[in-house]
């Protein structure tokens, strides 16, 4: 069954074994449909952070399980999300990424919707007919699902019933909570560009690739190379972040057994202690770095502070789809457009009350990492293309993720392994064979 | 050197930049810059600040360099196999031809073909010059992508 239609729950099952997963995970097209409405249409899904929807009015644009939808802040200070598709006769209707707008007027016959999705008027009323209703919510811009914050954080749900968003986050909260408390004031901004990349292969070999820490010793060795024949401390622009960002890469055997991976039930992972080296604050005595910690120390007392820093975790996975790095303050949110296409939003966040230099360092950890002229992640989109490619062949159909699998711990928050494990990808796919058989909620 | 002499130069220059990036002769290209010379792609249009706001690349001379020798190593998946590029540059106009600060605006086109893949990227070259000891170098190249905010794939070969 290749040709769109429906898989029964045994046949999801028999497509992921505890080492392996079948190719059609990633190449089925009616696979694909079905993670769209039982993963992103029934998970908490990542749209938006607060500091873009300060006041009422204040929206974004962006996608929700395959279909456009507006982040928005109504008149009473909600937050609300709502399908960008005018009720009428089906237009879209807001066609920016983000901005601020009392009303929202669709152009086509002029219909116009306030910020929580009512229709405010029509033109001509007297040619509708006697029983047409403004406040019949038909009339209106239709919610997509439900909304939810956690500490500026807003996602939102397809399902009927969905749990609690702190529930679906579980132990993630920390990372949130990580990246908030690490500014002096106790918030972040979401800073307004970033950038956007397209690949053309399946977005699980993204959410993998974040959580695999077994291939940058090879993918990355043609950055890694070059920055070992640099001079130290040439460059006049960045303090020399680019260079030790490439450099992170080439980590020895011994680097590699330090980093620790964590997994925990419904697909989450986190990653522990790569990057030591302090590429944003950096260890010695570097003036920017002292007075963001004085910042933080006033705010938090010092021991706090110094916890706070001391937590360095760098790729974390929220499934399905958000990939936050607290300590560098980056923030990937991968969104699946077809079987074999994603999109890659990259962007970073500002520590309020941090000073000005902190937030030029993560600007410029955002660019050496996630620009499409990265030194970087160049490599990794082309092993996830090279990836897709290699899985429309339909011979040896079994994809393997068994490294690991025999030294794998538990420990009382979840599975716990070493940097060679695979394990984050074997608590992917659990998660993924447990949402794609679940009944909807 | 004359006004006119000196339009020559500029034009010269550029066109130069782009044939060795062609020709895939990227330590020449870097000696086009200056020391303390400049690489500026930004992510937004009509961008000024290349520290607060992200930027496609925002390289100089020693981060360049690294670049260059990636290129050179042709050794990145990126890279493999290695693509192919025409820098079309057109449209130059040279400006201040007066005193040691030079600059010109150009157009450009640039096709890259890779594997199965033939791309196209535009937009427009921002130069600022620097005369030493009577040759040019540049302080400041900004490139300014047509689509510059949009979707991007991967970009390798310089533009
Ligand atoms: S389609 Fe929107 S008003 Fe007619
Ligand atoms: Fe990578």
């Amino acid at each position: 069954m290749q040709d769109g239609a429906s898989l029964s729950n045994e046949e999801i099952r028999d497509l992921v074994r505890p080492d392996h997963v079948h190719r059609r995970a990633y190449v089925d097209p009616a696979i694909f449909d079905l993670e769209l409405e039982r993963i992103f249409g029934r998970l908490w899904i990542y749209v938006a952070h607060e500091s873009q929807l300060k006041k009422p009015g204040d929206f974004v644009r962006t996608s929700l399980a395959g279909n456009e939808v507006l982040i928005t802040r109504d008149e009473a200070g909600q937050i609300r999300a709502l399908y960008n598709r005018c009720p009428h006769r089906g237009a879209r209707i807001c066609m920016v990424d983000h901005g601020s707008s009392r009303l929202f007027s669709c152009p086509y016959h002029a219909w116009v919707f306030r910020p929580d999705g009512s229709l405010a008027t029509v033109p001509h009323r007297k040619s509708y007919p006697a029983n047409f209703d403004l406040d019949d919510p038909q009339n209106h811009m239709q919610p997509a699902g439900q909304v939810a914050t956690y500490r500026g954080f807003v996602f939102a749900n397809l399902a009927e019933n969905p749990p609690p968003l702190a529930e679906h986050l579980g132990p993630m909260t920390e990372v949130i909570d990580n990246l908030v408390d690490r500014a002096p004031d106790g918030e972040v901004d979401l800073a307004e560009a970033g950038f956007i990349l397209e690949y053309r292969g399946n977005w699980k070999l993204h959410m993998e690739n974040a959580a695999d820490i077994f291939h940058p010793s090879f993918v990355h060795n043609s950055s890694v190379s070059p920055a070992r024949k640099a001079p130290p401390k040439a460059s006049i622009i960045d303090q020399d972040q680019t260079r030790e960002m490439m450099l992170a890469n080439g980590f020895g055997i011994k680097e590699w057994e330090g980093i620790q991976l964590t997994g925990f039930a419904g697909g989450h992972s986190s990653m522990k202690s790569f990057y030591n080296s302090g590429v944003l604050v950096h260890e010695d005595a570097d003036p920017v770095a002292v007075r963001y910690k004085a910042a933080l120390d006033e705010r938090l007392g010092p021991e706090r502070a110094a916890a706070v820093l001391a937590m360095r975790g760098f790729n974390n996975i929220v499934y399905p789809n958000l990939i936050l790095n607290a300590q560098y303050q980056q923030m990937r949110v991968v969104i699946p457009l077809a079987v074999d296409r994603t999109l890659v939003h990259i962007r970073c966040f500002r520590l309020k009350g941090a000073p000005e230099e902190i937030f030029h360092r993560a600007v410029r950890f955002l660019t050496t990492l996630g620009s499409p002229a990265s030194m970087i992640f160049s490599d990794d989109v082309e092993m996830l293309e090279r990836c897709q490619q290699g899985l429309v062949s339909r011979a040896g159909p079994w994809i393997d993720f068994s490294r690991g699998l025999d030294s794998d711990l538990r420990d009382d928050r979840g599975q716990v392994s070493g940097a060679a494990s695979e394990m984050p990808m074997r608590v992917q796919f659990k998660a993924w064979v447990e949402r794609m058989t679940a009944e909807a909620a | 050197m004359s006004t006119a002499e000196m339009a020559r130069a500029v034009e010269a220059f550029i066109l130069r930049e782009a044939r060795l990036l062609d020709r895939g002769e990227f330590e020449a290209w870097l000696e086009l810059y200056a020391p303390q010379g400049i690489y500026w792609m930004p992510s937004q249009p009509h961008q000024t600040d290349p520290l607060g706001v992200p930027s496609i690349m925002y390289e100089d001379h020693a981060i360049l360099s690294m670049r260059v020798q990636r290129l050179l190593e042709a050794r990145a998946l990126v890279l493999t196999p290695m693509p192919r590029t025409t820098h079309l540059v057109s449209n130059i106009e040279v400006e201040d031809t007066d005193g040691d600060e030079i600059s010109a605006q150009a157009a450009f086109i640039c096709v890259e073909h890779q594997g199965e893949r033939q791309r196209m990227f535009s937009g427009r070259h921002a130069y600022q010059f620097a005369r030493e000891n009577g040759s040019l170098r540049i302080k400041m190249k900004r490139v300014d992508l047509l689509n510059c905010d949009g979707v991007h794939a991967p970009i390798t070969i310089p533009l």
